[in-house]
């Protein structure tokens, strides 16, 4: 079956957006030869305001023509919830689909809605691509409105055919009615089928009838993606289309003291210069004239308390915190004083890792075309319930006026959550007269600008008693509250999940615990960077427990084992990690093996890491991945989100981090944020373990392990205890 | 003032000042996209293109210094046939995950395949080092060449 390229030629049938449908074609689309209806089957939601997120919310009634659309020529367009980032889901997504309704993979198309309406929500309220719940979460919604669909064209053909619905299937596009060899393509069906009632209890599809999902699919997006052809925001057009850049403080939060807008008067191709939080975007025919402009503006900015703000001082906050007083606890379980009372031994550690940038390749960027009444954005967003609202506020849009033309992402990482561009692009459309406005960010304003990952630092200390168990397990962290940054509710007044998360919640069987948080607040903006606390908290309890492994004399295999007694998850993806590295044997000579495993996102991935030295530097050979996702929807693409993840992560383990001096930021490009290279990638062997498991995560599960496996391999190597990331600190890489 | 190009073996007459960089002068006069911008200053290789034969970063070379001579970008890829190998290779091992490096990425490599038609890993990781994948897809692209490769040599 082919499965490429008329998915992918969606993105050129439905122009300006790269895969959104713009007002004007929605509920047409361009069929192989003439324009048909595309009906949806069940009606939409209208938009809504954004919600805040509560705790818990009442389910939704997701109507299935919010996902499916099936022109009269047969072609069907799926309206995906979740943007490509890179993470391979609009293929996996319009894998469920397609098996579910019966559709002919080779017609399939896929777009994004182009609205914030409560079908496309999250379980926590909102319209995101984060999470890693492109598939764990939308599998059961998708295939639920795949089967409604089904069942409509069903009951349509049982009509004309004069058959029971029984009798008939769906499959390759048509239901057939097997029995006399009939064949009614859906397209036939679908003017009668739109009018019938939606079945609010269908049938869905057993198990033996799986065509796609659970076999590695191409991607639909890869044709385009090696030609140009593919659409990212940063290369949207609309006509009367201006270009911005911005000039921001370098100073985090700084506000703008003065400006000269004369200062870049009568440069070539200027436009016009628009103040914006925290800045300027100068408008201008092309982005380079844009640019220079930019750069010779006159500005000042005001004095603030963070123009000393430097790394080192954050380090001796952090430090200084993680030395203070009793703190309200975030978990607390069993009785810490009897655990530490007469411990067999006791084994202590302190970790530390730096802010790190997304640098995603795609810049920042937003394209907007503010009207009175209407707000269209072109964009690579992974939130564009944060974007209605952020826009609906600073420009005093309803949700019903703003529009979303989402492309695919350069890279998102995470980042791509926040609305500054998109309010820029606002802000500077408007001043131009509504012409649209498309704001790029340089380099260094993306790496330079903020939202990183926080930095963090974690207090270890652990009682064992004298068959080596841990007893008694204290983790202070220091540092900011990220969640709370983004506006998320402490849970019980204390918990950020966004800082704690992969601590709180983690697997081992230790049974008195005590977890506290010392707030360090910090001037820059923050943002989830790919799984979130877990990068981070993955490393601290990970590294430490093959610390304590060493301490009772245990084989750092056999002491997870030993504390994950009814954990058959996190033992499955375990054993087949040590199976594939041979662990128990031997290493190459020269090689050092390090071991971790971490459930993220509903995935647990173990990971042994197989490095060696050279030149006293760190080399990462092998990287062996166990995942336990439940059930691979398109298994190649949970191996290339292992191997990238992995990629991602060493990147940081090694080399990368932001440093702060004078309140901004030191690094600018990809010579001071250095990312790994052709020739520095390990090899990743990845094992998909199928127990039976519900669906996990993918994008984000392969990236918490790594650090500290690669740590305990490092620390074998350099015969010092790699505790701080990253390693070059060390002088390891 | 305007000079003259040969773009993928189309002549094309830009206004674009001397000094603007080629990325900006396709991307935002000739409205052709696939060159991304990456970095500005060379260091992510998203930008490359051909001129002449060897690879050149669109972002840091000054249209007025291409006048009469070719340029080739991703656009014309398809035209050659160590061009289509790649992105047929490309296809078949799934590369791109985010795709935004990979069009840079494509066009290194064909400057590879054309001076070493079967490279070894090491010529791979020299002729690809300045091509930044943040999705970390280095090891398919490096299947994909040596595929490519194999493709073109029977």
């Amino acid at each position: 079956m082919s499965t490429t390229t008329p998915a992918a030629r969606a993105s050129q049938t439905l122009p300006p957006a790269a895969h959104g449908l713009s007002r004007r074609q929605f509920g047409l689309a361009a069929g192989s030869a003439v324009l048909t209806v595309a009906i949806p089957l069940g009606a939409q939601t209208p938009p809504q305001p954004a919600a805040p997120a509560p705790a818990a919310r009442p389910p939704v009634n997701r109507a299935p023509g919010s996902f499916i659309r099936i022109g009269t020529d047969g072609v069907v367009t799926f309206l995906l919830p979740t943007c490509e980032m890179g993470q391979g889901i609009h293929t996996a997504q319009a894998m469920i689909l397609a098996e579910e309704l019966g559709a002919d993979w080779t017609r399939v198309r896929t777009a994004m809605p182009e609205q914030v309406t409560p079908d496309y929500r999250l379980p926590m309220g909102q319209q995101r691509s984060v999470g890693s719940f492109g598939v764990r979460f939308w599998h059961d919604p998708l295939r639920r409105a795949a089967a409604q669909t089904r069942e409509l064209l069903t009951l349509a053909a049982a009509e004309r055919l004069s058959v029971p619905p029984a009798s008939l299937n769906a499959e390759d596009g048509h239901i057939i009615h097997a029995a006399s060899g009939r064949r009614v393509p859906f397209g036939d069906l679908v003017q009668a089928a739109s009018v019938l009632p939606v079945p609010q209890t269908p049938v869905l599809r057993p198990a033996e009838q799986r065509k796609l999902t659970g076999k590695t699919m191409r991607r639909i997006d890869t044709p385009d993606k090696v030609t140009g052809r593919a659409l990212y925001a940063v290369d949207m057009k609309a006509p009367g289309m201006l270009h911005g850049a911005v000039r921001l403080s370098p100073v985090f939060r700084a506000e703008v003291e003065s400006m000269d807008p004369a200062s870049v008067r009568g440069m070539p191709g200027v436009v016009a210069v628009v103040p914006v939080p925290n800045g300027a975007v100068i408008v201008a025919r092309s982005w380079w004239q844009a640019k220079q402009a930019a750069d010779k503006l006159t500005i000042r900015f005001k004095a603030t308390p963070n123009d000393r703000v430097s790394t080192p001082e954050l380090d001796e906050r952090m430090r200084a915190a993680l030395d203070g007083g009793t703190l309200p606890a975030a978990l607390q379980r069993g009785d810490m004083d009897a655990a530490f009372r007469a411990p067999h031994r006791v084994v202590e550690a302190d970790y530390a890792v730096p802010l790190l940038a997304h640098a995603c390749m795609e810049p920042i960027n937003c394209m907007a075309q503010a009207g009175p009444d209407r707000l269209d954005l072109w964009t690579g967003t992974q939130a564009q319930d944060i974007l209605l609202r952020e826009c609906g506020a600073a420009g005093g849009y309803k949700p019903e006026q703003v529009y979303f033309h989402n492309a695919y992402l350069g890279g998102g990482f995470g980042r791509k959550t926040q609305a500054e561009s998109a309010i820029q692009a606002m802000l500077a459309s408007r001043a131009v007269g509504g012409r649209p406005v498309k704001v790029l960010w340089s380099r260094a304003d993306d790496m330079q600008q903020g939202q990183y990952r926080q930095t963090m630092m974690c207090r270890m200390r652990a009682a064992l008693d004298a068959d080596g168990r841990i007893q008694g397990l204290r983790v202070r962290v220091a540092g900011p509250q990220m969640g709370r940054d983004n506006g998320i509710p402490l849970a019980n007044g204390v918990v950020d999940g966004m800082s704690l998360t992969g601590i709180i919640d983690m697997q081992y069987q230790i049974p008195h615990m005590l977890v506290d948080h010392a707030v360090v607040p910090m001037p820059m903006a923050l943002s989830p960077w790919r799984s979130i606390a877990n990068s981070f908290t993955g490393f601290f309890m990970e590294a430490f427990i093959n610390e304590c492994a060493a301490a009772a004399g245990k084989d750092p295999l056999e002491f997870r084992r030993q504390h994950l007694q009814g954990r058959p998850r996190m033992l499955a993806v375990l054993d087949r990690v040590a199976q594939s590295a041979g662990w128990g044997s031997p290493a190459p000579a020269g090689v050092a093996r390090g071991l971790a495993v971490v459930e993220s996102y509903g995935s647990p991935v173990a990971q042994v890491v197989e490095a060696r030295l050279r030149d006293g530097h760190v080399k990462v050979e092998k990287v062996h991945v166990a995942i336990d996702c439940g059930r691979a929807i398109n298994p190649g693409q949970v191996e290339s989100q292992m191997s990238g993840g992995v990629v991602d992560a060493l990147s940081v383990a090694l080399r990368a981090k932001i440093t702060i001096k004078d309140g901004r930021a030191e690094q600018s490009s990809f010579g001071d944020y250095q990312i790994l290279r052709m020739g520095e990638e390990p090899q990743v062997l990845t094992h998909i373990v199928e127990i039976g498991s519900p669906l996990g995560g993918v994008g984000e599960p392969g990236v918490p392990p790594l650090a500290p496996a690669l740590a305990a391999a490092a620390s074998i190597l350099s015969g010092k205890q790699v505790r701080r990331l990253p390693l070059a600190d060390a002088g390891l890489a | 003032m305007s000079t003259q190009l040969q773009i993928n073996s189309r002549r094309v007459r830009v206004d674009s000042a001397a000094e603007t960089p080629l990325l900006w002068v396709l991307r935002d006069e000739l409205g052709m996209t696939g060159t991304k911008y990456g970095c500005g200053v060379g260091l992510c290789g998203a930008c490359t293109v051909h001129v002449g034969n060897d690879p050149a970063r669109a972002c840091i070379t000054p249209v007025g210094a291409l006048a009469r001579q070719q340029v080739r970008t991703i656009e014309g890829l398809e035209q050659d046939r160590i061009g289509r190998a790649l992105q047929g290779a490309w296809i078949a091992n799934d590369v791109p995950q985010c795709g935004y490096c990979q069009c840079g990425q494509l066009m290194s490599a064909a400057v590879l395949l054309r001076t070493t038609p079967k490279p070894s890993d090491t010529d791979i990781t020299q002729a690809m080092a300045g091509n930044i994948c943040r999705c970390g897809t280095y090891d398919r692209i490096r299947a994909a060449i040596h595929e490519a490769a194999r493709a073109l040599s029977v």
